[in-house]
């Protein structure tokens, strides 16, 4: 006989109950997209971790209020990011968001010539560097919802605040990225 | 979706980002630093006891006992803690009039010959010192809906016993000390670890959630809940 894997559903409803291996297995299914979140918000990998640490410790002990058939991602985004925005707003200054050391060619891709590479890295580098000189919130909403690719109800979230309030931040950011970069689309 | 967006997520794929730690392996081992950012609430809880600043923690969770608006969690070791004074961390005086006007509920005590004075903090919680057999109980109530949960640490040889309290679902905590920690409903550092001597019987009445700690017997405990209501 074989076990079926468990769904998240089942999986939450044990943790509740006190099941740590349940605990465990959602832990390890959210912990990158939560680490991500706390580290773009938080703007350093010590305060990331500590932020998801404690935002899941703080999700394991709020179990008992989490609505059942909610989608826990959003839940446990937003109490990690939480964590995260208090953690920068008393540490001040961020680190920037960096691009990763130049790699070869990608797996199944066409190999660019190295001067194609070279101009799409300093667009690259370029868009980034507008991205930070953003305003706070709307940087931070680009980088949820693009950088990290999270919808816009996790977006919302991630930065407590209205599913309106994000669409017309990225609105404005766009826009003023558009002006920046004199992009004509 | 514009290639300014498209732009944006192909950027997004190529950011640096450090590298995962493994949350899921400090699952059962967690870490916790506690800012000293809301001593006063914390202050009032223990005015029996002595009260303990939490720099940080690991505490390997063994199980949890849950009522509304609580949670009993049994750990391997308690918190590190320094002691410090809590004279005087009851919050303002006032008649118990006045506590049930800014708490907004009426306080669930049990019969007394004269009206005790009340204190209150924050307008959150009210507290009432009661006498028991020559001792001193402390009477705590608070509406569940103001804190997100409130949790107690215990240790292996610390008895928690799930109880009835006419009819309401309680936890009576006995042994060794034992710790309180309080969280706002946003999950946010609202809270203070503190340290706990006596025994505790903690029950819910309704929306209210009431706590008596002293160095009292459980049937002594139990009788005053009963009488409360």
């Amino acid at each position: 006989m074989v076990d079926r894997p468990l769904d998240e559903a089942e999986l939450v409803e044990r943790a509740r109950r006190g099941d740590l291996e349940a605990w465990e297995t959602l832990v390890r299914t959210y912990q990158g997209i939560a680490f991500r979140t706390a580290y773009v918000l938080a703007g350093n990998a010590s305060d990331a971790e500590e932020a998801a640490q404690d935002g899941f410790v703080k999700a394991q002990r709020a179990l008992g209020r989490f609505r059942r058939g909610s989608p826990l991602r959003p839940w446990l985004l937003r109490i990690v990011a939480n964590e995260a925005r208090n953690r920068r707003r008393s540490a001040g200054r961020r680190e920037r968001l960096a691009l990763r050391a130049a790699a070869g060619s990608r797996p199944g891709g066409a190999v660019p010539s190295p001067e194609a590479a070279l101009v799409a890295r300093e667009d690259q580098e370029r868009l980034l560097a507008a991205v930070e000189l953003l305003p706070d919130g709307h940087r931070d909403a680009i980088a949820c919802r693009y950088f990290l690719d999270l919808s816009e109800e996790e977006t919302a979230a991630a930065l407590g605040v209205r599913r309106g309030t994000v669409k017309s931040r990225l609105a404005r950011a766009l826009a003023r990225l558009r002006e920046d970069l004199e992009e004509d689309t | 979706m514009s290639s300014l967006e498209q732009r944006l997520q192909a950027l997004g794929r190529e950011l640096a980002f450090p590298p995962e730690p493994d949350l899921a392996a400090n699952a059962r081992v967690t870490t916790r630093s506690f800012p000293w950012r809301w001593v006063a609430l914390a202050a009032a809880i223990i005015a029996l006891a002595a009260a303990f600043a939490v720099p940080s923690a690991r505490t390997s969770i063994l199980r949890f006992f849950h009522i509304e608006g609580a949670t009993v969690e049994r750990v391997e070791t308690l918190p590190p803690a320094q002691e410090r004074s809590n004279a005087g961390g009851l919050g303002r005086r006032v008649s118990v009039r006045e506590a049930e006007r800014l708490l907004g509920f009426r306080l669930l005590l049990p019969p007394l010959a004269a009206e005790p004075p009340a204190y209150v903090l924050d307008g959150e919680l009210a507290s009432v010192i009661l006498r028991v057999d020559g001792r001193p109980v402390l009477l705590s109530e608070y509406a569940a809906r103001d804190f997100g949960l409130l949790k107690k640490s215990v240790g292996e040889k610390t008895l928690v016993e799930p109880v009835r309290v006419a009819g309401w679902p309680g936890l009576w905590v006995e042994g060794p000390p034992h710790t309180l920690t309080y969280f706002s409903e946003s999950g946010e550092f609202r809270q203070r670890t503190v340290k706990i001597h006596g025994n505790v019987l903690l029950w819910t009445h309704g929306p209210v959630t009431v706590r008596l700690e002293g160095r009292i017997s459980k049937a002594q405990a139990l009788r005053i809940a009963r009488e409360i209501g």
